[in-house]
Formats: C-alpha cells, sequence, structure tokens
C-alpha cells in the first residue's frame, strides 16, 4: 500500500524534525541560561577586580586605612575617612533637603493637585528624573554655588551661626562650594526620583480606604498622616533608601561643587571631597601603584555602602508588598 | 460655627496643605530653573559650527562634531552588546526560572548592578580592558556603557514578560510548537513594544552617562572613528569644558548639554508613547 510507505517516510521525518527541535530547544535554553548567568559574572567580575586592585593599599595600611583621615599622595599616605565622610554628609544633607519636599509633592500630586493637572505633572517630574546627572553638576557650579556663596551661606552664617551648638555647621567662610552646595545639588537631582516613586506607593492605596477616611469627616492632612502614610510605611522607607542609594554613589552632579578637599570639618560650608568625587578627579593623575590602589578601595567601600543601602531597601519593599 | 477641636483640625490641615503647595512649588520651581538656565545659556551655542566643527583648542571657536560622534557610536555599540545579553537573561528568568531560589538571587544581583554606582563600574572596565591593552579606547567605553545598560534592559524585559498571559504560552504548546518557538514567534511579540521601551529607556539612560566614560574612552581633541583609540564623547567634553576657564569652552559645554539633555527627553518620550499605545 503506497499511503503507508508514505506514511512511514512522514513519521521518520517527523522524528527528524522533533530532534532537531528538541536541539533547537536546548541551544535557545542554555543560550538564555548563559546570558543569565554573564550578568551575575559581571557583578562578580566588578567586586572581584576592585578587591583586587584594593589589596596593595589594604595590605600597606590596613584596616585603619579606612577611618585615617591622612590623605598625602607625595608622601604615599592615604586614609579614606575624609572621602567616606564627605560622602555621608552630602547624602545625609540631600535626604534632609530633597526628602520632605518630595513627600510634599507627592502628597499634592495624590490629594490636592486638580484631576486634569496629575497626570501632566507627574509625568513631567518622571521626565526630569531622567536628566542626566551632569546636567546638574552643571547648574550647580555654574548657578547655585555663585548664589549660595553671595546670598544663602552670608544668611545661614549670620543667623545660625551664632546658635551654640548648631552654630559650628555653619561656621567659616562662604566658599559657594562645599558638603552644603553638593548636598542641595543632590536633594534637587533625587527630587524627581524620590517624588515619582513616593507618588506610585501612595497610589497603591486602596480607593476605598481613602473615601472611608473621608467619609469620617477627616481633614486631607488626617487622611495622609493615619491613613496613607501608616499604610505605606515600609514602601515610602524602600524608596527613601533607593534615593540615598543614588545619593551616595553619585560622581558628577557632586564632583562639580564639592572642592575636592581632602579634610574633616564640623562646618558644611567647608570644602571636602566624597569618594567617587576623589576617583574621578584623581584616577587619571595617580602616578604610583599605591595611589591607584587607594582609590579602588575607596571605590570598593563605597560599593560597600551602596550594596548595605539596597539590600536593606529590598529587604522593606518585600516586606511592605508582603502585606 | 465649628467647635474648638474641629476650628484646630482645620488649622492643623490649612498648614499641612500650605506646607504641601509650598514644597512642590519649591520644588517644581527647582527642577524649572535648571531646564530654563540650560535652555538660555544652551541655545546661544547652538548653531551650524557645533554640529560641523571639531572640538577646539582653548580660545578659538569650534564646534562638539567629533564628541557627537563618539557618544553616538558608543552608545549605539553598548547597546548592540547588551540588548541580545539582557533580553536573553531576562527570558531566562522570567520564563525558565520564574520561581526558583537560584533565579531570585540572579535577580538580586541583577539589581545590585542596576543601582551600583557607575563610577565604579568605569573602576571595572578600565581593569580589565585599558589595563591589559595598555591604553584607553572606545571599545572600552562602550563595554562600560553596555555594563550600565544590561541590568536595565534584563530588568524591563523580566516585567514585560511577566506581564504576558499565560493562555499564550499554553496555546502555543498546544500546537505543538517547542518552548524556543513559542518564544520567538508567539511571546516575545506580544511583550514586543514594551522590551522596545526598556531599551530606549537605557540608551537614554547611557547617553548622559559620564563617569563610565572618566576612565575608559577618556577623550580624543580630534575626529577619530577607529573604537581602538581614545574617543570624544559629549558627557566627558562637557566635563571638561565647563571646568575650564575659558568662555568658548564653557559655551561649548551648555550647548553640549542642551543637545544631550534634548536626545534624553526625546527617548524617554518616546519610550513613554510606546508604552502608552501597549495599555490602551
Amino acid at each position: 500500500m503506497t499511503s503507508e510507505a508514505t506514511g512511514e517516510t512522514k513519521f521518520s521525518d517527523r522524528v527528524a524534525i522533533s530532534r532537531r527541535m528538541r536541539l533547537q530547544d536546548a541551544a535557545f535554553f542554555w543560550i538564555s541560561w548563559g546570558s543569565a548567568a554573564a550578568v551575575v559574572l559581571v557583578l562578580l567580575g566588578v567586586l572581584g577586580s576592585l578587591v583586587w586592585d584594593a589589596l596593595p593599599a589594604f595590605r600597606a595600611f590596613g584596616l585603619p586605612f579606612v577611618w585615617t583621615e591622612q590623605w598625602n599622595p607625595a608622601k604615599g599616605q592615604f586614609g579614606a575617612a575624609a572621602p567616606i565622610f564627605g560622602t555621608l554628609v552630602t547624602s545625609i544633607v540631600a535626604m534632609v533637603i530633597g526628602v520632605p519636599i518630595s513627600f510634599g509633592i507627592a502628597v499634592f500630586l495624590t490629594e490636592i493637585c486638580p484631576k486634569p493637572l496629575r497626570r501632566p505633572i507627574g509625568i513631567a517630574v518622571e521626565l526630569l528624573a531622567g536628566i542626566p546627572s551632569i546636567i546638574y553638576g552643571l547648574w550647580g557650579f555654574f548657578v547655585l554655588a555663585p548664589v549660595m556663596q553671595r546670598v544663602v551661606q552670608p544668611f545661614l552664617i549670620n543667623t545660625l551661626g551664632d546658635v551654640p551648638g548648631l552654630g559650628i555647621l555653619f561656621s567659616g567662610a562662604p566658599y559657594g562650594i562645599g558638603m552644603l552646595t553638593a548636598g542641595v545639588v543632590l536633594a534637587v537631582m533625587i527630587l524627581p526620583f524620590i517624588t515619582s516613586v513616593t507618588r506610585d506607593v501612595f497610589n497603591t492605596v486602596p480607593v476605598m480606604l481613602r473615601e472611608s477616611a473621608y467619609g469620617m469627616g477627616m481633614t486631607t492632612w488626617e487622611v495622609v498622616r493615619y491613613i496613607i502614610i501608616p499604610y505605606t510605611r515600609l514602601g515610602l522607607v524602600g524608596g527613601v533608601m533607593l534615593g540615598l542609594g543614588r545619593a551616595l554613589g553619585e560622581t558628577m552632579a557632586v564632583t562639580f561643587v564639592i572642592g575636592n578637599s581632602h579634610r574633616i570639618s564640623a562646618s558644611l560650608m567647608a570644602p571636602a571631597t566624597t569618594i567617587s568625587a576623589a576617583i574621578a578627579n584623581e584616577f587619571t593623575e595617580a602616578t604610583t601603584g599605591i595611589y591607584t590602589s587607594s582609590l579602588v578601595a575607596l571605590g570598593l567601600i563605597l560599593f560597600f555602602i551602596t550594596f548595605s543601602v539596597l539590600a536593606l531597601a529590598k529587604w522593606l519593599i518585600g516586606r511592605a508588598e508582603k502585606f | 460655627m465649628p467647635g474648638a477641636i474641629a476650628a484646630r483640625r482645620y488649622r492643623r490641615n490649612r498648614i499641612a496643605i500650605g506646607f504641601s503647595l509650598l514644597a512642590a512649588a519649591f520644588g517644581l520651581f527647582f527642577l524649572g530653573a535648571i531646564l530654563w538656565t540650560l535652555f538660555w545659556n544652551g541655545i546661544s551655542a547652538i548653531n551650524l559650527s557645533i554640529f560641523t566643527k571639531m572640538t577646539p583648542p582653548p580660545g578659538s571657536s569650534g564646534g562638539l562634531a567629533n564628541a557627537i560622534f563618539g557618544s553616538v557610536a558608543m552608545t549605539f555599540t553598548a547597546i548592540v552588546i547588551a540588548t541580545p545579553i539582557g533580553i536573553l537573561a531576562g527570558t531566562y528568568l522570567s520564563e525558565y526560572a520564574r520561581d526558583s531560589k537560584l533565579a531570585e538571587a540572579a535577580r538580586f544581583v541583577n539589581d545590585v548592578l542596576l543601582s551600583a554606582p557607575s563610577i565604579i563600574v568605569s573602576l571595572f572596565v578600565y581593569a580589565i580592558l585599558v589595563v591589559p591593552f595598555g591604553h584607553f579606547s572606545a571599545w572600552s567605553g562602550a563595554v562600560a556603557l553596555a555594563v550600565i545598560a544590561l541590568p536595565v534592559i534584563n530588568r524591563t524585559t523580566q516585567d514585560m514578560l511577566s506581564l504576558v498571559p499565560n493562555a499564550l504560552r499554553e496555546a502555543a504548546a498546544a500546537l505543538g510548537a517547542p518552548r524556543w518557538k513559542a518564544m520567538t514567534a508567539v511571546i516575545y511579540r506580544s511583550a514586543y513594544s514594551g522590551i522596545l521601551t526598556g531599551v530606549l529607556l537605557a540608551v537614554a539612560r547611557i547617553s548622559g552617562e559620564t563617569a563610565p566614560l572618566l576612565f575608559t574612552a577618556l577623550s580624543n581633541q580630534y575626529w577619530t572613528s577607529d573604537m581602538s583609540q581614545p574617543m570624544a564623547n559629549l558627557p566627558v567634553v562637557i566635563f571638561q569644558f565647563a571646568m575650564s576657564p575659558y568662555d568658548d569652552w564653557q559655551r561649548l559645554a551648555w550647548g553640549g548639554a542642551l543637545i544631550i539633555t534634548v536626545a534624553i527627553l526625546a527617548l524617554n518620550i518616546l519610550a513613554r508613547s510606546l508604552a502608552g499605545r501597549r495599555s490602551s
């Protein structure tokens, strides 16, 4: 019978096709597996190369590298305390200024703003989050720093500078550049980011919950304070931490206005340096091996700081999602 | 006539709303001020010669042609490297290993990479591509940008694939399609605009990145299309020119900053309209 014969060839064809498809399937699986592995490898590579290149510095200076202030390329003496201090202080200044304003904008966008304006302003804020940080640095250098020097800093020195205790933060000469200016630039930079995260988190509050609160006769502020913030607490902290991670690792917005001075001063007006600014300014100038290695060691410390902040943020957001 | 408690509550509400309005006005004012300064200073530097002439030595006029070309070339190369790896990695994490512990770890690693300070990426690429070859090169700049773009594309691919309804996968399987065929012919197609949005956002992200290029591509005063040489690029040129004391250079820096910002805003709007079309 001929039909049986053709059926048989078809069957063997089908075996061949299915074998080929199984091969292609396996190939696709392993290629995508390899790509996922490549991502992991890149991170391990980053970590590995940092540790490897930082070893000479840690071998030479030991753990005291982390809390030594001295940074003297001519003598080959290096310590990370000043850049770590500058990184933390500028980021704290940025958060102190940026977080309340971001919350204010987010409350405005979710509760107060007239409905037709919400989307356009929300989109504008999100677009601003995409502007590269060098633009913020440029603005800080050419516009903000002169204003700080001529107006804001003399004002702060004359008013807060005389308050006992607090005054030490606002003492010294108005240089224009320094930790305060860098903190303000960072605050403006993370503003759109934290605002859009906060707004998204605020919008997760069920409409029913919000409306019942208003129905009970609560004022807008009471709804925000007693319903929205408690409901979104963990997500908010997570969003703030993500913003903090950005501020800590930021290079270009800070490098322009920080002043690049390896000194720890109590005054916020003093020029200082941050880890990323020190690397950006000095890495190509570093001539000796120990100099380069010390800068990479700074990078390693920065990596650990931002990693811990991110891990904490993830953990908080993960807990928020479980509720 | 409200009672004393109600009056206090209303007063408190007015103060809070007042603060919120003030914060919004303050924040939007600053962001507006930045854009305004950028346009004001940038627009006066924009003319034909900025696109046709090379970066000048101090004190003479010129343009940014070589830097614009370098930025485009390196961004393009970086996206060509990062897109296939990012999409395939996202495919693995979202399709093949959705619930495994190992994939969870890989997703976390991706998030770490996503938020790693970009200057650290520069140090990494310097160590693996600049030191061994003995000189700065556009290739290493492109690789550094690819390392930044990779986690962005990976993440959006995961998110977009998880939005594809399972019924599509089951329908493809019921037709006897092998998994790779179902992926390429059905699932990628339905997530196409979302993944493209992710790639566009990655382009927008890396085209303004400065720190990863500082120790990799460096910069170059002259025109070069040789990727194994140091290559001029907009962000690093802006950085160098802005910090210089020369007026001509500073004006070019503003012009370059405006070009980058307009390009990035355009990319973001394009990505957004693509995403908007999908959801509507």
